[in-house]
């Protein structure tokens, strides 16, 4: 039995190590990026989703290589960010806020490998961004994007034009973190701006990936005459948006264009992580990387607003676009943090 | 009790059970079983194709299997006393906090006093969390496993509450905490350095840490506490028959309460040391962390001896390692490395390789399950508790 | 306003009791599986495994059949094969049923993901249409009651089925001439072989149907409520469904109650945009009242005398 088991074992080995020698090779002088998603993965229909869109169009566009690797837990982020970085990997993209101290010790070890974080920087434990110079940061004004659908709410309701005119609307978010702050506070601020005497619910459903939690938040502000939903909760606010779509109230997507989540969405507030992650890799590809904070804003046309499911009255349109204007001139700045 | 099968060919013909199996699921789903576990092999630094350096590979699985050992032994304790311990996951969440306050709180002790208080106070916090379901087993006799389930939800909300928002916040720093100092952490086999190459890397990407060598010593501990001492033979006996253990003069409540006290120590020295040795902060991953709920597994698969639990976390670390070179290698879902460890349970509970070694003519007699069962309904069956072994 | 004050509020609504009895539904189900297979002498941990199955196979069968009815069926069946491994192992191969419980989690878990990455990619598994789920139905005349025609009548179609199935598992267990031979086989099962009765038969026919149910509440969770497939989506469920059934002491109303707290602390919890106080803090409340509950009032709980013991003929 012993031996038999051992002979199967040999076997196998021998199998293996062929294979390996024989699926390795063709060396060409092609860039090489790795992705580590955070704990929400690949299917998370939100973040994680677009900056693997944004590898991909990467991929076909540039011809660039690009592999993936997903983390399970926290444990893993350190682990698979080393991966690709002992592998000689051009850009290493880690995804998320979550991930920055786990950057900041990876890009310190390995100073000649380029990185890049979504939502963040290489920090410290104590969250102290280190500057490193192989680093490049992602950040989005996501509280201009809240603040434009916030907007559309204040002013639907201030003319009389939600479906009950309740002056209460709401915003689900996934956890306390500051993007996702972010996205609360310009909502808040410009639902206010706009109609003054609005009230805003604002709730967390703890999760960034069960449809069922945000649903359940999203009801229970409903039950209190929200009548527009904003998700900020990835794949779990989808079950925010239907939430709306079942009760007959408006809702906001985030992050990507979500008309299709559900019919109630009548605008979304963009994040256009795919157009940043395809950014860093295009400056790895022309050999123009630099490390430092990159934002993305109106002004660079990551954030702003997509008008789904509805017919936005013209007037109405054209006071969104005036606030845009106006945050975008820096004359009007938005909140990042919920009061 | 299973000659010739009770050894390492159990185990180690259930893993090759599994292996089969489980590329019969790759092969089916359309991918190639050879990519995938050359992939998980890299796990234990062996046929690393792609690119990977095994020595690091190797340190990342340490890393993950040293909790594994020690929150498996919390598991096993109960086990041999008829008591489901779900509530590692718990113990060892209260155990990370506790580590955490004190390494924090004290910072300005030296390493050699700070260390040693940090590990003290997650099992203390441990042996506490887990406390409250042994004496209400005891007492009122609540059963343990709907108790030290309501203890991990109520860690797993507590660990939420202290780092969003909470008094352990970092200041900028939403869900998590500030670090221990650099002298309340264990320290690593190679320094933290990025400048020094050791084997190709900088130092500094092997995190392997002394937190190893705690945990043998505690699998060490728990061998040495279950068959050389009083009190192991009592946990023995109350897991065999209460009544029985009655008889003999031992007192089943306090048994109880102290097994409970002494696994959760155990449980909260994991949590500890995964704080003082590789995280020196509470973070978001503990709010998705597994380590206890695995640890079960690896009790099981351990057939509740210390020198299988050593080797069960380690079969575990190396899945989880290679799970992700798998990924990143083969394109292939590391969540195929959960389907395996099923698997290997499935066969080593249904002694799936004495079943099997039955159909192959020329082998000795399977080994039957013995005929008679214990007459109280402990949790581990007779075939699942190996002989006496040397600590 | 108060913490205490905004939950007290909270509890005269009829949304709220609404969403609780909707969420304790997704305990109820699988705890009524489990109590089924227990009272037979099967432990079943394998609840949670049984459940993540079924909201998988019922997700990939609307998306495929458009039609949430076959759906359900085909999350029900594949609940049932998960029991049926369960009960191969442990009933034929005597194999510890705590251990191969806890393998059907972890396979379960790893397995669905695994074939949302070889089915779906890594694109999104898709959303199923309102139209195509499985629908909340108001009764008529009922549904008008003042404050409980709400709570109790303007349900998915799911919670009438399990209010149904809750009196029907009482009434088979504890009123039936089939429920007396379960538990005698839990109970006695040596006993019970010598009086005629088929050991092996009742115990498959009892862990298949907490599979069944498990499935059917996976159903309930994935294309009642959620709409889609999340990786790992029953979230612990199956193991609150355990610890209710214990709670209940292995009676069905008895795990209901359980039930009922914990879904009344999901719906408390929803409600976080309102209540001024830490939502985590919050969250932990049902399970210290269950533990609380435990200490002071359920005491004990003892299981079938036979629970967990594999049936060997002939033996005594």
């Amino acid at each position: 039995m012993r031996l038999r088991v051992l002979g199967v074992v040999a076997a196998a080995l021998m199998l293996a190590v062929a294979c390996g020698s024989s699926s390795s090779g063709g060396n060409t002088k092609q860039v090489k990026v790795g992705l580590v998603t955070d704990t929400g993965g690949l299917n998370d229909k939100s973040f994680n989703h677009l900056a693997y869109v944004g590898l991909q169009s990467a991929i076909s566009k540039l011809g660039i290589k690009g592999d993936v690797i997903e983390s399970k837990s926290g444990d893993d982020y350190v682990p698979n960010l080393t991966n690709f970085a002992q592998k000689g990997y051009d850009l290493v993209i880690g995804n998320g806020f979550l991930m920055q101290p786990a950057i900041g010790t990876v890009a310190g070890q390995f100073p000649n490998i380029k990185f890049a974080i979504v939502d963040g920087a290489g920090t410290d434990a104590k969250f102290n961004d280190l500057k490193q110079t192989n680093v490049m940061d992602l950040f989005f004004k996501e509280q201009e994007s809240g603040a434009l659908v916030g907007a559309i709410a204040g002013l639907l309701e201030k003319q009389s034009k939600a479906p009950k005119n309740t002056h209460v609307i709401s915003a689900v978010g996934g956890v306390k973190i500051p993007p996702v702050d972010h996205y609360l506070a310009g909502y808040q601020w410009a639902a206010k701006i706009y109609d003054p005497s609005i009230k805003v619910l604002i709730g967390y459903s703890n999760d960034f990936n069960a449809t069922d939690k945000c649903k359940a938040v999203a009801n229970t502000q409903i039950g209190q005459g929200s009548e527009f939903v904003f998700q900020v909760a990835g794949g779990c606010g989808v079950g925010a948006l239907q939430a709306a779509g079942q009760a007959h109230v408006y809702s906001f997507g985030v992050d990507a264009d979500q008309k299709d989540a559900d019919p109630s969405v009548i605008a979304s507030a963009l994040k256009k992580v795919d157009v940043a992650v395809y950014d860093a890799i295009k400056s790895v590809v022309d050999g123009k990387f630099t490390g430092g904070a990159n934002r993305f804003s109106l002004a660079n046309d990551a954030t702003g607003y997509q008008v789904d499911n509805f017919s936005l009255p013209a007037d109405i349109k054209t006071e969104v676009d005036n606030l845009a204007a106006a945050m975008k001139s820096g004359s009007k700045t938005p909140p990042d943090v919920v009061s | 009790m299973l000659p010739r099968f009770s050894g390492l060919a159990v185990p180690l013909g259930s893993v090759l059970f599994a292996f089969v199996a489980g590329g019969l699921i790759v092969l089916i789903s359309g991918a190639n079983p050879i990519d995938a576990y050359q992939g998980l092999l890299c796990g234990v630094g062996l046929l690393c194709a792609g690119g990977e350096n095994p020595a690091l590979e190797l340190s990342t699985t340490i890393v993950f299997l040293t909790p594994l050992i020690t929150a498996g032994v919390a598991v096993a304790i109960p086990f041999r006393a008829g008591l489901f311990n779900i509530g590692a996951e718990g113990q060892l969440l209260v155990g990370t906090v506790a580590c955490l306050v004190v390494g924090i709180t004290l910072s300005s002790l030296p390493g050699i006093v700070l260390v040693p208080l940090e590990l003290l106070a997650g099992m203390a916090a441990g042996a506490a969390w887990a406390g409250i379901a042994g004496v209400l087993k005891a007492t009122v006799g609540a059963h343990e496993v709907v108790t030290t389930i309501m203890l991990n939800y109520v860690a797993q909300w507590l660990v939420r509450y202290l780092i969003i928002g909470g008094p352990l916040q970092a200041p900028g720093a939403f869900s998590a905490s500030s670090p221990i100092s650099v002298n309340g952490r264990l320290p690593t086999f190679f320094p933290a350095s990025n400048s020094l190459i050791v084997f190709g890397l900088p130092s500094s990407v092997y995190r392997v840490h002394t937190g190893l060598i705690i945990a043998l010593v505690a699998a060490a501990v728990f061998a040495f506490l279950l068959w050389r001492t009083s009190l192991g033979y009592e946990i023995r006996a109350v897991g065999q028959s209460q009544k029985a253990a009655r008889y003999a003069g031992v007192s089943v409540p306090r048994t109880i309460i102290v097994t409970m006290l002494i696994a959760g120590a155990f449980a909260g020295l994991a949590g500890a040391i995964q704080i003082a040795g590789v995280d020196k902060q509470l973070t978001d991953k503990y709010f998705n962390d597994t380590t206890g709920f695995d640890a079960i597994a690896v009790a099981l698969l351990g057939l509740g001896s210390a020198v299988g639990i050593v080797l069960a976390a380690l079969l575990f670390g190396a899945l989880h390692a290679g799970g992700a070179v798998m990924q990143s290698d083969a394109g292939l879902s590391s969540n195929l490395v959960l389907v395996l460890q099923a698997l290997i349970l499935f066969s080593i509970a249904g002694n799936f390789v004495g079943q099997i070694s039955r159909l192959i003519p020329g082998l000795r007699p399977p080994p039957t399950l013995p005929s008679e069962l214990p007459p109280a309904a402990p949790l581990m069956t007779e075939a699942a508790a190996p002989p006496p072994e040397t600590a | 306003m108060s913490a205490l004050g905004d939950i007290g509020h909270l509890l005269l609504t009829a949304n709220l009791w609404q969403a609780t009895l909707a969420a304790a539904v997704l305990f109820l189900l699988p705890a009524l599986g489990g109590v089924t297979s227990e009272r037979s002498g099967v432990v079943n941990i394998a609840m949670e495994g049984m459940m993540l199955t079924g909201a998988f196979f019922a997700v990939v069968a609307d998306l495929k059949l458009h039609n949430p009815w076959l759906a359900t069926l085909v999350a029900m069946v594949a609940g049932g094969l998960m029991a049926l491994i369960h009960a191969v192992v442990s009933i034929r191969f005597r194999a510890d049923q705590i251990v191969s419980g806890i393998a059907i989690n972890i396979f379960a878990a790893g397995l669905t993901v695994f074939l949302v990455n070889r089915i779906y990619g890594v694109q999104d598994v898709g959303h199923v249409v309102n139209s195509e789920l499985l629908p909340n139905i108001n009764i008529p005349v009922l549904d008008q009651i003042p404050f409980l025609g709400q709570v109790l009548f303007q349900q998915n179609v799911i919670v009438y089925v399990a209010l149904v199935l809750l009196v029907l598992t009482h009434v088979v267990l504890f009123r039936t001439r089939l429920g007396l031979r379960i538990r005698a086989v839990g109970e006695h099962p040596q006993a019970a072989d010598t009086a005629g009765i088929n050991v092996f038969r009742l115990r498959y026919g009892s862990v298949l149907v907490s599979g069944v149910l498990s499935g059917l509440a996976g159903a309930y969770l994935a294309i009642g409520i959620a709409n889609t497939f999340v990786p790992n989506m029953t979230d612990g469920r199956g193991y609150i469904a355990l610890a209710a059934m214990i709670f209940g002491k292995w009676t069905p109303f008895g795990a209901f109650i359980a039930c009922l707290i914990f879904g009344l602390g999901e719906a408390i919890y929803a409600n976080n945009s309102f209540i001024h106080i830490s939502a985590y803090l919050l969250s932990m409340l049902p399970y210290i009242i269950t533990l609380v509950v435990l200490a002071g009032v359920v005491g004990r709980s003892t299981p079938p005398a036979a629970d967990g013991l594999p049936y060997i003929p002939g033996s005594e």
